[in-house]
């Protein structure tokens, strides 16, 4: 298989197959705490892309160069990349406010949430750590393949995050039993957007 | 000793970290497929909860207020190693079926937000009453929601891979269950049997009145 096609893959397999929001239950505070306003889910999911696919990179080099040489990645893996992963947003949040006022507006007050989001660290240790992957490769990922990966897991997460918006929105104004009401009849209109993505399990052999 | 009982309680009940808080979600549909890996999920985020609030409730004089958070994930991220490493080691099957969630626990809202809202504010032997409460909480909600989705999923209850109990021959088994819409559609009606408990239990205090 070649390259362009192989990461074609990765990226849908990614975004598509395993949906981290709606097949693997990874990030769900932002799904269902952002999810009642269609707006704020836009700002979210930039957040969430950006902040992924940075982090994904930041670990990428702490985890080769770093802890590997070092020999401490086993059991030194889970603090690192949580401070790397806080002290990246933090950052980011600073030179934003500075230098990209307008993106910051945008997304900027997401950002200091999306540190402690299972979502970024979840991606980032997956694509960086080997044995964790759900395709159960054997090996870690290529800096390209992580990069790939963290775009195609953002790309999900916007897709899952914003249909499920624009439907609560909706939900707002349907008459739901009483009991149903809030949260309860959010996890049902999940679990039935889910069953959509129940289909392509197992494409492409992923 | 009645305060120790009552924040205990409060997690277990009043204040159900899933239930009622809506913390730590990500985990429970995630694992809930199989009992067995649920309970260990439980016991590990039990003990992340009581060693973390334990040693920031301790040390809650000594840490400044602008580092508190780095400080909280250091303390947590700490113990989520030794429960990873721990379970590695002597229950491989186990961690095999759990992977990334272990080390998720550092992430998961649960830890943290007890950390902030409770064990930074609360006296050492309260701070242990309400790891306790808020971990059994977990544990209580994520065995039983397993329980149901393995057993009516699969037609069987599973331990250590040998069937425990066994609905009987011929039970249609929806596997909708266990994949993972069932997660979703299984905790949004019991959700909504706790709303039906709670305007239950309002409509009894009014005719009581």
């Amino acid at each position: 298989m070649n390259t362009g096609v192989y990461l074609a893959l990765l990226f849908v397999g990614a975004a598509l197959v395993n949906n981290i929001l709606l097949t693997r239950f990874i990030g769900l505070c932002p799904f269902f705490g952002v999810s009642n306003d269609f707006q704020t889910s836009v700002g979210m999911s930039l957040a969430v892309a950006f902040v992924m696919t940075m982090a994904t990179a930041a670990t990428w080099f702490f985890w080769n160069f770093v802890l590997v040489p070092l020999g401490v990645g086993e059991f030194l893996y889970i603090p690192a990349f949580i401070l790397v992963i806080a002290s990246l947003v933090q950052f980011m949040e600073m030179f934003l406010r500075r230098y990209v006022p307008g993106l910051y507006r945008s997304m900027g007050i997401y950002l200091p949430l999306i540190t402690t989001n299972c979502a970024v660290f979840a991606t980032a240790t997956e694509a960086v750590k080997p044995g964790f992957f759900k395709m159960n490769l054997p090996y870690a990922f290529g800096f390209g393949e992580a990069i790939v990966y963290a775009l195609g897991v953002s790309a999900g997460f916007a897709l899952a995050l914003l249909t499920f918006s624009a439907l609560r929105e909706r939900l707002e104004l349907a008459p739901v039993p009483r009991v149903f009401k809030g949260n309860a009849i959010a996890f049902i209109t999940a679990g039935l957007l889910s069953l959509g993505y129940v289909g392509m399990a197992g494409w492409f052999g992923l | 000793m009645n305060e120790w009982i009552a924040t205990l309680r409060n997690g277990l009940m009043l204040e159900n970290p899933l239930m009622r808080l809506m913390i730590g979600l990500c985990a429970t549909l995630a694992v809930s497929t199989q009992v067995e890996s649920s309970f260990y999920m439980g016991l590990a985020v039990i003990f992340v909860l009581l060693a973390g609030n334990l040693i920031i409730s301790s040390f809650r004089g000594v840490i400044p207020d602008q580092v508190r958070i780095p400080v909280f994930i250091v303390v947590i991220a700490s113990f989520v190693t030794v429960v990873d490493l721990t379970m590695k080691a002597y229950l491989p099957a186990v961690y095999a079926v759990l992977g990334i969630w272990i080390p998720l626990i550092v992430v998961n809202c649960l830890i943290l937000g007890r950390a902030e809202a409770f064990a930074y504010r609360n006296p050492v032997g309260l701070s242990i009453a309400d790891g306790l409460g808020m971990g059994l909480g977990f544990l209580i909600v994520i065995v039983g929601l397993a329980f149901f989705r393995e057993l009516f999923g699969t037609g069987s209850l599973a331990w250590t891979g040998e069937p425990v109990v066994s609905l009987p021959e011929g039970y249609p088994a929806p596997a909708i269950l266990v994949l993972f819409p069932g997660g979703f559609l299984t905790f949004g009606f019991l959700m909504a049997a706790f709303n039906a408990l709670d305007i239950w239990r309002e409509k009894r205090k009014e005719a009581g009145e």
